[in-house]
């Protein structure tokens, strides 16, 4: 075992344990990310096994697999992100218009008054 | 005509107070109720407000000026408005045109009235090549993802009666609500019609208004509200 492969490992299941201790999602996502997780450990553990899956797959080396497979990993995280600052964009849009609501002035009713004076 | 109650929403963030004076001098010359929505402007937009006799709210954040027109028509709707316009505050819109975009309504041709400046040959000549590339590319981009072909496809000046009021809600807090708003418009069957109106390009308002590189931005909010959905 190369002095990589434990370092790897640690810093995986660091994000795993924190992942799963701090942030609370969808069941969906938990899966999602036990399955990422997963594979990282096993990628790390059998280096050779990506480059098997790789060459089956056409693609050169395992390094480069993992590379692609990043990529559409990162991809689909930013659209998750995205789609939860959306969320929370148009939530604090309702509170903010609720408040603005419920502040609403009427300086027509005050001229009024001013005018009755 | 019946006396209706017209509110005329107008959405300020950051308007150089003079213009935005004889903005709602305008429309208090002309008899329309003014629902002004302080989209969480720097300046102290409050102050110059209660000098009119204007309904007035206040975001405390900058939202954009979707989230300030829904603002404005909620307000609208909790005052039993028969109709409300859009109108922009920074001089763009002429105000002796709101008469013509109402009629439609008062008249029930229609529930939602959208100004153009593509309707009328003298208004087509203010506008810049430019925009108007923008603004043509923009109506086919709203075809292929509504289904409505207007002439003009971000022109903020439109009237909406009460009962479209009710149907349209809009979620895209920044410039993308008017593609919303066709969207809405649509979805809910409503009937609509476009009324040509002239835009005044002053210097002041090409600063303030879009720049036509925000329709990037508008059609990547267009693209993933319908990942969304």
């Amino acid at each position: 075992m190369k002095l990589i492969q434990p370092l790897l490992l640690l810093a995986l299941i660091v994000i795993f344990i924190s992942y799963f201790r701090w942030f609370r999602s969808a069941v969906f996502d938990k899966i999602l990310m036990a399955i990422i997780f997963c594979g990282g450990i096993l990628f790390v553990i059998l280096p050779d096994f990506t480059t098997k899956i790789s060459s089956s797959l056409g693609v050169g080396r395992g390094a480069d697999l993992l590379f692609y497979i990043a990529i559409i990993s990162f991809s689909y995280l930013i659209m998750l992100l995205y789609s939860k600052i959306r969320r929370l964009e148009n939530q604090i849009a309702e509170l903010v218009r609720d408040q603005a609501i419920a502040g609403a002035k009427d300086f027509s009713v005050k001229k009024n008054e001013d005018d009755g004076k | 005509m019946n006396q209706q109650k017209i509110f005329v929403i107008v959405p300020v963030f950051n308007e150089d107070e003079a213009v935005l004076k004889r903005t709602l001098q305008d429309l208090l010359s002309l008899g329309y109720n003014i629902i002004l929505v302080d989209d969480g402007s720097d300046n102290d937009v409050e102050e110059i407000a209660r000098k009119y006799p204007i309904i007035f709210l206040r975001h405390r954040l900058n939202l954009g000026q979707g989230a300030a027109l829904q603002t404005g028509m909620r307000a609208a709707q909790n005052l039993a408005a028969d109709i409300v316009v859009h109108f922009d505050a920074d001089g763009q819109h002429d105000a002796n045109e709101i008469q013509k975009l109402i009629e439609p309504l008062s008249k029930n041709e229609c529930d939602i009235v959208f100004g153009s400046r593509f309707l009328n040959n003298k208004d087509k000549q203010s506008i810049s090549a430019s925009k108007k590339i923008v603004l043509q590319t923009g109506r086919y981009v709203n075809r292929i993802f509504y289904g409505i072909l207007l002439s003009d496809a971000h022109n903020g000046f439109r009237a909406i009666d009460k009962d479209a009021i009710k149907k349209i809600t809009i979620t895209q807090n920044r410039m993308a609500h008017a593609s919303e708003i066709l969207h809405l418009v649509k979805k809910k069957l409503l009937r609509y019609k476009e009324v040509p109106v002239t835009i005044h390009y002053t210097e002041y308002s090409k600063q303030k208004g879009q720049s036509i590189f925000n329709s990037v931005n508008i059609l990547f909010d267009l693209i993933f509200k319908k990942l969304n959905r």
